[in-house]
């Protein structure tokens, strides 16, 4: 059954192209961004504990990595997505290191005030940075191996079909890691960091690691989402990208896997069915949130997964 | 010399409104542990109170002034209801995305209303002017800081001397012997968000004369509060206010003496190296970070 479900997701998912297209694919497309960055975001809040408001931040860096090199140096998407990776892995480690000293919501103000430096600085670094007007980014373009090109990323489609890879890559990557010995030490640190110490942990390196991880995500989803919207700007990475992927991340259930990628792709596309009413679809957006939040505190994954051992 | 004390002034007037705003967030954080991300919402609504009431209806200033005050008090109870009531018993998170959400919600709500274009207050008095030897300030600026002086005085007086300063101390203090001792719990946190909201409401108003009003200035005005209440130590209102004047300050020299592009950043600067050198605030006592 759940085999089934999880073919039948991936099939439509794969089929979206032929299915619909234009706008509806433009917005499955956003879903499937979104969902990098939540799951990266979960990795340091879900499971490691530490708030971070910085993921729309980090997002801007991967983006404003890949629009810079590729003006600057000329170098293209294959060579950019590393860099980028890198250099927000960097800039999560910087931030990760005030997470040594600080808790709860310090560390969230610590992270908001990291945001909207980043944002102000891609503004007013104009000569770098392009200011508000931004950076035009190409589309990826053809992708040859030893001088035969293989294929051509140009169109929508195709765009669509690399982040629906993209996003796949990212899931599994994150289902890795907390699977793993680290992701068991962040669990372990947000359960209780002072007992996780005396047993020996790392608990600086575990949420270092935490950090830098959750920031390389969002780097990797912003130097995709830069092609894939064929610019960037401020606007695109401002403090309230980073509280709608809190949001996300919340609304689907905090700490679960599944709930990130669930929350994500529901208030991608929730807003977007207002149809004739689309002038509301902020003002719905935040509506939505503060029902959710008041009715749904362990998010839509925990609240299932409580029923169901309530029932057990 | 002159020039330096022109920014001084200047410094100090938007200071004093930032003072306004973030006295009334920390209040509310310090009291009620509630995480506002609306605040910079109930600043720009009041400025829409007050404009409107003078524009539309052609009141005067003070029957401005009484309406921004009431409309803010009902949008704190309603905010208390949402960010507070509802969600009791429940960890940081909750409250940042909930008030996110309200933040959002009310917002558009302003933008759909009321419309994108700014508008700025202009009545008689902004053709007056003040003058201190070197310092010119027009009349609706020069206010600013003695509003600022006399509500935050009131304020004091309040919390001092009246029982329901006294249950807002106690609540602040540890809660639930605050209920045993016969604090109505309910109605202190309504009349924390009131005060808070009014305090924001207020400031929007005053700054409505000098700054554009759109429905989106709530943003970098919740920021500049964070700032503020960080600085200050969280749930201090005395070092709310000397923080948020220092900010101010701080503000308008970066712009006048390094470079306009610094003014909005130096702020957040200041705060990540404040919170990693002294977390408790530049003047707050020594607390637990957690």
């Amino acid at each position: 059954m759940k085999a089934g479900l999880s073919l039948l997701v991936a099939a439509v998912l794969v089929a979206a192209p032929f299915l619909t297209g234009g706008y509806e694919l433009q917005v499955l497309m956003v879903a499937l961004l979104y969902v990098t960055l939540t799951t990266g975001l979960n990795l340091v809040s879900g499971y490691a504990g530490q708030f971070s408001f910085a993921q729309g931040a980090f997002y801007g860096i991967g983006g404003y990595t890949t629009a810079i090199m590729g003006r600057d140096l000329g170098t293209g998407f294959w060579i950019n997505l590393p860099a980028g990776i890198v250099v927000t892995g960097l800039f999560g480690l910087l931030l990760g290191i005030p997470a040594l000293r600080l808790k709860g919501h310090f560390l969230a103000i610590v992270t908001i005030a990291f945001q909207t430096i980043v944002y102000l600085g891609l503004i007013q670094w104009s000569g770098f940075t392009g200011g508000q007007n931004g950076i035009l980014v190409p589309p990826i373009g053809a992708v040859s191996l030893f001088g035969a090109t293989l294929f051509d990323i140009t169109g929508l489609t195709a765009h669509y079909w690399l982040t629906l890879v993209f996003a796949v890559v990212a899931v599994w990557v994150a289902w890795r890691l907390v699977h793993s010995r680290l992701g068991r030490e962040w669990v372990a640190v947000k359960d209780d960091e002072t007992l996780a110490g005396a047993i020996g942990l790392d608990t600086t390196r575990a949420k270092l690691t935490a950090f830098v991880a959750s920031a390389a995500f969002a780097g990797a989803a912003g130097v995709l989402n830069a092609h894939v919207m064929r610019g960037v700007t401020p606007d695109d990475f401002t403090i309230w990208i980073s509280c709608t992927v809190v949001a996300m991340m919340v609304v689907g259930g905090r700490g679960t896997f599944l709930g990130p990628i669930i929350g994500a792709v529901l208030l991608t596309i929730l807003p977007e069915l207002t149809g004739s009413f689309a002038q509301y679809k902020l003002f719905l957006f935040g509506v939505l949130l503060v029902v959710i939040i008041i009715a749904l505190p362990e998010g839509l994954v925990g609240r299932w997964r409580k029923s169901r051992e309530a029932r057990a | 010399m002159d020039l330096f004390l022109q920014y001084l002034a200047n410094g100090i007037v938007i200071g004093s409104a930032y003072v306004l705003v973030a006295i009334g967030l920390t209040l509310i954080f310090g009291i009620l542990g509630v995480v506002n991300f609306a605040h910079g919402e109930f600043y720009m609504l009041g400025a829409y109170a007050g404009v409107l009431t003078v524009t539309l209806l052609g009141l005067p200033l003070i029957a401005a002034l009484v309406v921004v005050i009431a409309f803010s008090a009902v949008l704190g109870v309603f905010a208390e209801a949402i960010l507070h009531r509802a969600l009791r018993e429940r960890d940081m998170t909750s409250s940042i995305i909930a008030s996110f959400g309200l933040a959002v919600a009310l917002q558009n709500a302003a933008l759909l209303t009321i419309g994108p274009r700014p508008m700025l207050l202009q009545t008689d008095l902004s053709m007056l002017a003040v003058e201190f030897g070197p310092v010119y300030l027009p009349l609706p600026r020069a206010l600013i800081p003695v509003a600022m002086v006399v509500m935050v005085g009131l304020l004091f007086a309040v919390l001092r001397y009246t029982w329901t300063g006294r249950s807002l101390r106690a609540m602040a203090q540890h809660r639930t012997v605050a209920r045993l001792c016969g604090v109505r719990v309910e109605r202190v946190a309504m009349v924390t968000f009131m005060v808070g909201a009014g305090l924001a409401g207020v400031s929007g108003f005053l700054m409505s004369s000098v700054l554009m009003v759109t429905p989106v200035i709530g943003n970098m005005i919740v920021l500049k509060a964070f700032t503020v209440v960080i600085l200050g130590g969280m749930g201090d209102i005395m070092g709310a206010a000397v923080a948020g004047l220092l900010l101010g300050v701080v503000e308008t020299m970066t712009s006048a003496y390094l470079t306009n592009g610094l003014r909005d950043i130096i702020g957040f600067v200041i705060v990540i190296a404040v919170l990693l050198f002294r977390p408790q605030g530049l003047f707050g006592k020594s607390v637990e970070r957690s």
